[in-house]
This record gives structure tokens, C-alpha cells and sequence, in this order.
């Protein structure tokens, strides 16, 4: 660059390339993104005053097109790499997985849930079929031949010889004074993980969902029938139906969401199969998480109320009302308004 | 499909990290960011140190429980007993099936494990990672790791049926090797949930090496023709500059005045060190292709035509 004799007292121009200038210009504000980075990291968003929130977004925008520049510009690799960690930390800090509690909540069981439960549709018919197909089939089989039963349940405490007083008595009211018994927390966590099997096998094609869930349903028709045969039955109903109405249901959900996924993967439609897995993955997620939601409910029915309420009818007019309520809930709440 | 012929030094080591390969990502803002993608040592790692802090909780439990003097507690304190009792099962619970989603879920979207090898969940999309994909990519270890682990200890210990432990054993060896058969190291649970694990590295921003000035003072100074190399070239260059290793320096030194018959003046006394000179080539070199880069011409490297 030729100096200008006329201007021999202004301060002589500085040889630079154009990245340099643009470097020199611009990294003030990537250092000040990387601080602020650092310090929301560790402190959280909860240290910044008013001014620095509302800059957030504009250095992270100034950082994300300085980016793009310097791909066009310059061939500092140090640069470009510093730009792209910067760049991809500032995006993962913004799109990451926060928002506010009380949003989620709102959002997934307003809409998410519910919606999510309602596009499952016909595998949930087919759910219901195969979970009391099985119940029926013990039911049948035990009938039939007595053998059977030990067969369904081997080493159970009420077996085909129990005397009609023994069976009452498991069925009764707690004699011991804890009422949030442990036995309830292992349960939950029990049907916790029967359900989320029944979802994962989804991915082999569904077909173990459909073992699992008439597997599943088996033992309760042998019981079932146990009770029945002693005159228990309405009584063993009523036992049953306090959590069961939740339980039982949370785990037909579970396996029509296995289903679903068996089926989105089996027949992916117009999509290509990946796409339809993610559709699919996406979906059932949302109503799996759900499903916990209602386990833990079930849980909480099952700790309390089955040791504490012991008279058939009132055990019968929860576990009625907890059915009608989940209906309710989900077929009515969050649907689209339709216009015109 | 064919191997390229030429490498592109940017694609082939993202981040300036050899051998690995990116997932491009279009952010909301129509960059496309590139993530290096968790190699499958990196996601082992993770997994084990993870294990072996799932498997810490119920030991340190457990020694508490033998420490403290509790052989008449449960006489005592029935009610306090059974809390105890749930409490220690809704431990168990966590463990097992909460521990991921709990972690995963928060801001940092990375277990402990995940943190200590700097890698992390996002949605390969480019959008939020939902609370949804993170339940979803995790229910799916049970398929992967959990049952068929539960069939083969059963199968070891001669209580199940051999038959299916080995059946769940290639099962789980497939579904646990098959992060090694796709380029972003993905498992099933991540193929299911559309996300992915990558790997953030730090970087730092350095000085700019080019120095026209200071080179303009030296006197060094070289024709078109002598900038006979690609930004393949200056890039290693770069790379050798930042290191500062005397010998290496020595030997691409030679190597470039050799290539481009470079005249060293006659007295011995203005010889440039061999850092001098090589730093006023890549700032010769780095002015020379980025002024032809705006022009929108480029040369990848020196097997490409030189530019005019």
C-alpha cells in the first residue's frame, strides 16, 4: 500500500488483510457471547440483569453471522474453529431443552397428551382386545381345568386349595398401620417397567408387545376365576378395580404405543421408513411419559386407598370414577376448535 | 459410492479433530452448524462411568444401612421402618429407569458420565431437544441393554433357558455394535427418538498469524507463481505455525523453498529463521488466496489449478 505524501501527519493506514479487519472489528462481541456463555453455565440465566437478557439473542445472532462471513471470507482455520464451538455452544445453550415448568406442564397435558392418546386410535382397540382376550383366556382355561391355575401362577400365596376365609382376608383391609405400604412402591415400580416394555419391544416389530400383553392379562382372569368359583367374585372386583381402572389402562396405553411403533415401522406409508420411526418415536414419547404420570396415580390408589377403604362399593365408586375421569380427560380435553 | 479424490481438509476434521466426521445441523437462523458426532469409545465411556455411579448409590446405601446400629430400629419405629423401606425402593426405581431421563432432561442435556467426556444430547433436526425424545431414547435401553443383560445373567447362571440367553446375547451384541455401523454413531433408541450424541469441543481464539507489516519490513516477499500451493497447504501450514516445533519447521521450511526455488540471499547474516520465513509465505500465501477467494475463486489444494 503506497503512502500518501499528503497526508504524511495522519496516522499511516495498517497493512491488513480483509479478515483481519473483519476479526479485529467484530471480536469484542464473540468474547463477551463466550463470557456470557460461561456465566450462564454456571450461574444460570438467573445472574443476568434485564440489559444483558435482552443482549443474549443479539450477540448470538451477531456471533451466527459472523460465522457465515468468515466461511466466505477468511482462511484462518483458528478462527473458523473458534467461531463453529462458539456458535455451536451459544445454539445448544438457546435451543436447549428449557422453557419454563410450568409451560411444560401446561402444554403436555392440555394438548400433548391427550392429542398424542387420541392419534393412537385403532391400537388401542387392539390393546384392549389382546389384554382381555388374555384375562378371558385364563379365565376359560382355569375353568375347564383347575391345573391350569398353578400353571398361570406358579408359588401364589391363594391357590385353588385356600379356604374361602384366607382368600377374604388377602383381599381385606391392612391390619398393619403403615398405610403407604412398601409392597405399593414395589408394585408401581413393577408395572413401570411392564409398561415400558411393552413399549420398547414396539421396536422388534411389536410382536413381543403382543405376547406381553396377553401374558399380562392371563394371570388376572386365573385370579379372576379363583375368586369367582369361591363366591369372591364382585368382592376380588372391587379390590381389583380401586388402582385398576388406572393401572390396568396405563398398560394398555403402553402396549398400544408399542403397537404403534410396530406398526409405523412394519407399514411406514408415503414416508421413508426413518421418518416414520421418528414420527412415531416422537408420539409415542409424549404419551409414554404420561402413562408414568398415571402408574404413579395408580400407585398412590394402590398405597392408600386399597388398604384404607375396604368396602366393596366404595372401592367400586373410585375405581368408577378414576375410568370416567381418564375417559373424560381424554376425549375431550385439548381438541381443535373447528372453524366454519 | 466413491471415495473422493481430494481431500477437503475442513470436512474431513471438523474442528480442527482428525478422523471424525460431523452431523450438519440448520439451525432456526439458516446456518448449518457442523457437530462433531460422539465416537462409539467416547459413548462406552460415558455408559460405563454412568454404571458405575448407578451402582455406587444402592453400595453406599446399603453401607450406611450396616453401619448405622438399626438391628432394633425396626422394632422400635415401625412406621419409620416402612418410610424407610419406600424410600429405599423409590431409590432403586430411580436408579434404574430415571437416572438418564432425570439428567438428560435438564439444561446441559448430559448425564455425569456424558459431561466428563464433554458430549451431550441434541435433536438432529435442529430444533428443542422435547422432554418426549429423551423419555423415548432412553425406554429404549431396556430393549437394548437391560432384558437381553437379564436373560444372559440368567442363562450364566443356569436358571433360564441357554437357548434364548444366547439369542439375547446376539441380540444385544447387534444392537450395542450398531452405533459403529453408521456414519453419527447412533443407537437405536437415538434412531427412534431423533436425536443425537455429539461431542463439544473447547477451542480458544488464538492470534492471527499473518503479519503483513512486519513481513513488509523483512523483506520477504514472493511472486504469484512461488504461491504455488491450496488452502489445503496453508491450513497444515497453519497448523505447524501454531505448534512451534523446530524440527517440523525445519523440514516444511526446505520443503517449500525447495518446491518454489526460492533464492536465499547472499549474505548469511540476513538468512531468515526458518519461523520468519514460513510466516511471511502463509501471510503471502493466506493474502494471496483470499483475495482470489472473494473474487469467488479457490483453490482446495496443490493438485488443483493455480489460480490466474
Amino acid at each position: 500500500m503506497a503512502e500518501n505524501p499528503d497526508h504524511s501527519n495522519a496516522p499511516k493506514p495498517v497493512l491488513q488483510l480483509k479478515s483481519q479487519k473483519f476479526r479485529d472489528a467484530r471480536q469484542g462481541d464473540w468474547r463477551l457471547l463466550n463470557a456470557q456463555l460461561d456465566k450462564a453455565e454456571r450461574d444460570g440465566l438467573k445472574s443476568f440483569s434485564i440489559d444483558e437478557l435482552l443482549n443474549l439473542p443479539v450477540l448470538y445472532r451477531s456471533a451466527m453471522s459472523s460465522l457465515s462471513m468468515a466461511q466466505s471470507i477468511s482462511l484462518d482455520r483458528n478462527l473458523i474453529t473458534y467461531l463453529q464451538t462458539l456458535c455451536a455452544r451459544a445454539y445448544v445453550y438457546i435451543y436447549g431443552p428449557q422453557t419454563r415448568l410450568k409451560e411444560v406442564l401446561s402444554s403436555f397435558f392440555v394438548r400433548a397428551w391427550p392429542r398424542g392418546f387420541r392419534a393412537l386410535g385403532l391400537e388401542l382397540i387392539l390393546a384392549f382386545v389382546l389384554f382381555f382376550g388374555g384375562a378371558i383366556l385364563g379365565w376359560v382355561l382355569c375353568a375347564q381345568d383347575d391345573t391350569w391355575y398353578h400353571f398361570f401362577l406358579p408359588g401364589e400365596l391363594r391357590s385353588v386349595d385356600s379356604s374361602v376365609n384366607d382368600l377374604k382376608e388377602t383381599i381385606g383391609g391392612n391390619t398393619e398401620d403403615s398405610a403407604l405400604s412398601p409392597f405399593a412402591v414395589f408394585l408401581m415400580g413393577h408395572n413401570t417397567q411392564v409398561a415400558i416394555m411393552a413399549f420398547a419391544f414396539g421396536i422388534m416389530f411389536g410382536l413381543p408387545t403382543f405376547a406381553l400383553l396377553i401374558y399380562n392379562g392371563i394371570p388376572m382372569g386365573a385370579m379372576l376365576w379363583l375368586f369367582a368359583s369361591k363366591g369372591l367374585g364382585v368382592e376380588f372386583a372391587a379390590w381389583l378395580s380401586i388402582h385398576g381402572t388406572t393401572e390396568l389402562f396405563a398398560i394398555i396405553i403402553a402396549g398400544a404405543c408399542g403397537l404403534h411403533v410396530g406398526r409405523r415401522l412394519i407399514f411406514p406409508g408415503d414416508q421413508p421408513r426413518r421418518e416414520s420411526l421418528i414420527g412415531a418415536g416422537r408420539l409415542t414419547g409424549t404419551v409414554m411419559i404420561g402413562v408414568a404420570a398415571m402408574l404413579t396415580v395408580a400407585g398412590c390408589l394402590e398405597g392408600f386407598g386399597r388398604q384404607l377403604i375396604t368396602e366393596s362399593w366404595a372401592r367400586f365408586s373410585i375405581g368408577g370414577a378414576m375410568l370416567v375421569l381418564w375417559l373424560v380427560y381424554f376425549f375431550f380435553v385439548g381438541r381443535e376448535r373447528r372453524h366454519g | 459410492m466413491a471415495k473422493p479424490a481430494k481431500r477437503d481438509l475442513m470436512s474431513d476434521a471438523p474442528y480442527g479433530e482428525y478422523g471424525r466426521t460431523a452431523t450438519l445441523i440448520s439451525t432456526p437462523e439458516g446456518v448449518i452448524l457442523p457437530f462433531i458426532n460422539a465416537s462409539f469409545g467416547e459413548r462406552l465411556g460415558a455408559l460405563l462411568i454412568d454404571f458405575l455411579i448407578m451402582a455406587a448409590i444402592p453400595i453406599v446405601l446399603l453401607i450406611v444401612w450396616v453401619i448405622l446400629p438399626m438391628e432394633h430400629f425396626k422394632e422400635d419405629h415401625k412406621a419409620a421402618s416402612s418410610i424407610m423401606q419406600v424410600l429405599g425402593l423409590a431409590a432403586w426405581f430411580f436408579v434404574r429407569s430415571g437416572y438418564f431421563i432425570f439428567f438428560e432432561m435438564g439444561p446441559k442435556a448430559a448425564t455425569p458420565g456424558k459431561r466428563a467426556l464433554k458430549l451431550r444430547v441434541v435433536a438432529h433436526d435442529g430444533g428443542r431437544l422435547t422432554p418426549a425424545a429423551v423419555f423415548t431414547r432412553n425406554a429404549l435401553r431396556e430393549v437394548e441393554l437391560y432384558i437381553p443383560l437379564g436373560l444372559i445373567l440368567g442363562g450364566a447362571s443356569g436358571t433360564g433357558n441357554p437357548m434364548l440367553s444366547l439369542m439375547a446375547f446376539l441380540w444385544a451384541l447387534a444392537l450395542v455394535l450398531l452405533p459403529l455401523f453408521n456414519k453419527q454413531h447412533a443407537r437405536l433408541g437415538d434412531f427412534l427418538a431423533g436425536t443425537r450424541v455429539i461431542h463439544m469441543p473447547k477451542a480458544s481464539l488464538s492470534y492471527d498469524l499473518a503479519d503483513l507489516e512486519g513481513d513488509a519490513r523483512i523483506g520477504l516477499t514472493f511472486t504469484p507463481e512461488q504461491l504455488a500451493y491450496g488452502e489445503m497447504e496453508l491450513q497444515v501450514l497453519e497448523q505447524v505455525l501454531r505448534e512451534r516445533k523446530p524440527a517440523v519447521m525445519r523440514a516444511v521450511a526446505d520443503k517449500i523453498k525447495a518446491r518454489i526455488s526460492w533464492q536465499a540471499p547472499k549474505n548469511s547474516a540476513d538468512m531468515p529463521s526458518d519461523e520468519t520465513f514460513l510466516r511471511a509465505y502463509y501471510g503471502a500465501l493466506r493474502a494471496w488466496l483470499e483475495g482470489k477467494m472473494l473474487m469467488g475463486k479457490r483453490r482446495k489444494d496443490k493438485h488443483e489449478a493455480a489460480l490466474t
